[in-house]
């Protein structure tokens, strides 16, 4: 029984994120219609369950120049410590890809010329590239993560396996593919 | 150990086990301290290390007595309770890791500091391959020849072993010095090199000379030494020079001229976005060979017979691209669309370069035309990693950009110069306001 619940709550936070939902408001809902119990299993699941807040199942990270798979919204790599822009080497940098130092100042050579820039590849492509297939970015979902919206981010390709090296599930994904990373994208919405 | 070995019917087997006992344990204790290493590892551990490493070479040259000693002994029973072979073996694990019984030298007491020192996974298994061999061959040898107490009776013997642990650690720790990069100027940077001869840039100050050990101050700034000559400007003003006397031998005005590299036959400049060539003789722009759009950066020219080797660095990737000034064919030396690759230089076919990755930074020595590299020089990489997981979450599903911790670094590896004997590399100390201040290092080749 206390199984089915579990499962049951898995199933409404799924579909409700499914919808476009906002998270807190479904958690609410949920804990005013089913009780703390559902609730609580929601909680164990972002608490115990996962590396990184509003990621659901068990799929890995997709490789970032800096770990936690923080992206922004055309899917290039930010620091997730501060959301700061960053190349294929971690260093943050400005619009252009410049690097800057920790105060944003752009780094100059001894002549006073910009330092030169390193690659900045878009996190999902760089892992297809990394891994032998043809990325593709389908679906999202999600979640409500520190106050604001998450959107969270399947790296899909027509992949057996995932990351994690056992078999790919397929997620949010399209017309045969699979995902084979997650990564994330923090609005400024708030929740 | 040499009674238990030689107490084996087969004493080949019995020795093999006890051998790979010890390979496997000292392989263990040494890379789990070179891991240890990697993470906590820094000038003051290496200081630490090689001044423990100086005392071993003391101690065991001098014959001095050993100090610390374990007076834990590996379990007798084993040897009476288990098949002799598996007993052998871990023997052989638990003195592998160098904490029980009596070490016959101080050196062993030096290894497990270096691994801690060097952090290095490579050295780590060199260092325990080393250190069980030294274990190993003795009981092998003696139990081989039926002569387990030849030590004991002959001190001689033991005398030698010290002697020789003692110039084994010494050439390791000379290796070591020799490898590590030497200090040419600071500040300094953007080195040229021919021969014996060095030039370098000091920021604000203007370019300086290296021949014969006396080091003097150039009447410009960025200087380049090649072939006969030696080139510099003041300004948009470039002055060609006889190497020896520094007599010029032509002057030209180019605007925005930044960086030179002058052959027999060419002189190659830079200006912010552009890479130019011409005959040494003449003067005038010359042909225009490589023309980016910023962001995207050209590094500094240098010269081989007839080719101009430059990088180009860009968001989507990096090459390293030469071309043939009389043909104008392209070549592709390097190119990546992960690392940075910066700043070549070239000598009689062979190509030195920094290579960024996201873990390090390495000086590199291959064949132009090669894709094998070899690392002359390395530091950390330009940035640190994160937990790979958001607090209060697990380590499932994490994924680090690195396989160790890495010790990041604000330094950054940048121009190059090749010398037969001598790779140089300028390094980048960042400076408030976004400045750099550079230190020009030199690596021996090996």
């Amino acid at each position: 029984m206390r199984q089915g619940q579990s499962g049951l709550s898995d199933n409404i936070a799924g579909a409700s994120s499914r919808r476009g939902f906002l998270a807190r408001s479904g958690r609410l809902l949920i804990g005013v219609a089913g009780g703390g119990f559902v609730l609580e299993a929601m909680r164990a699941q972002k608490a115990e369950a996962f590396h990184f807040c509003g990621h659901i199942y068990t799929t890995g990270s997709c490789p970032h120049p800096v770990g936690l798979p923080r992206i922004d919204a055309k899917g290039f790599p930010l620091r997730a410590a501060d959301g700061k822009p960053v190349d294929d080497l971690g260093r943050p940098v400005d619009k252009l890809g410049r690097p800057v130092d920790a105060k944003g100042a752009l780094l100059r050579d001894p002549d006073g010329n910009p330092l030169p820039p390193a690659p900045r590849t878009r996190v999902c492509t760089r892992t297809g590239r990394e891994f032998g297939f043809r990325p593709q970015i389908d679906g999202a979902w999600y979640r409500c993560c520190g106050g604001r919206i998450r959107k969270l981010v399947d790296c899909c390709g027509y992949v057996r396996n995932r990351i994690n090296g056992d078999a790919a599930l397929t997620g949010y994904c399209y017309r045969g593919r699979r995902v084979f990373c997650v990564m994330y994208y923090d609005t400024k919405i708030k929740c | 150990m040499v009674g238990t070995v030689s107490a084996a019917r087969q004493r080949g087997r019995a020795g093999a086990a006890f051998a790979a006992g010890l390979a496997l344990g000292s392989a263990a204790i040494f890379t789990a301290l070179a891991a240890v290493g990697a993470v906590v590892g820094g000038r003051l551990v290496l200081v630490v290390a090689v001044a423990i490493g100086v005392a071993a070479v003391v101690s065991d040259a001098l014959g001095l007595r050993v100090r610390p000693q374990i007076h834990l002994q590996v379990p007798e029973p084993w040897r009476r309770t288990m098949p002799l072979g598996r007993a052998l073996f871990l023997y052989g694990l638990l003195l592998g890791t160098g904490l029980t019984t009596y070490v016959p030298a101080t050196a062993a007491w030096a290894l497990p500091v270096l691994c801690l020192a060097l952090g290095s996974l490579g050295a780590a298994l060199a260092i325990a391959a080393g250190f069980a061999a030294g274990r190993a061959l003795p009981v092998l040898v003696l139990a081989a020849r039926g002569g387990e107490t030849v030590l004991a009776e002959r001190p001689h013997g033991l005398r030698l072993l010290r002697v020789l642990a003692a110039a084994s650690l010494l050439c390791a720790l000379v290796a070591g010095r020799v490898e590590a990069a030497v200090t040419v100027a600071s500040p300094g940077g953007d080195p040229s090199v021919i021969g014996t001869e060095l030039a370098w840039q000091q920021p604000g100050v203007g370019g300086f000379l290296r021949r014969g050990g006396v080091t003097a101050p150039l009447p410009g700034d960025s200087p380049a030494v090649g072939a006969t000559f030696v080139v510099w400007h003041k300004g948009p003003l470039v002055t060609l020079a006889d190497r020896t006397t520094l007599a010029p031998v032509l002057e030209d005005s180019v605007p925005g001229v930044q960086k030179f590299a002058v052959s027999r036959s060419w002189l190659a400049y830079r200006t912010p976005t552009e890479i130019h060539v011409r005959p040494v003789s003449e003067t005038g722009p010359g042909t225009t060979v490589v023309k980016v759009t910023q962001p995207a950066t050209l590094g500094r020219p240098a010269l081989g017979v007839d080719l101009v080797v430059f990088h180009r660095a860009s968001r989507d990737a990096s090459w390293i691209t030469a071309v043939n000034v009389v043909s104008g064919r392209r070549l592709v030396f390097r190119y990546s669309r992960d690392d940075q690759l910066l700043n070549p230089s070239l000598l009689d076919g062979q190509l030195l370069y920094v290579r960024s990755t996201r873990c390090s930074q390495q000086l590199v020595l291959g064949r132009a035309r090669g894709k094998r590299d070899r690392v002359l020089y390395q530091i950390g990489p330009l940035a640190g990693q994160d937990a790979g997981h958001e607090r209060h979450h697990t380590r499932q599903g994490e994924h680090l950009p690195c396989p160790f911790r890495p010790r990041p670094t604000a330094r950054m590896l940048w121009t190059t110069a090749l010398s037969p004997t001598t790779a140089y590399v300028t390094v980048l100390k960042p400076a408030p306001g976004g400045r750099t201040v550079p230190t020009l290092l030199a690596v021996t080749r090996r």
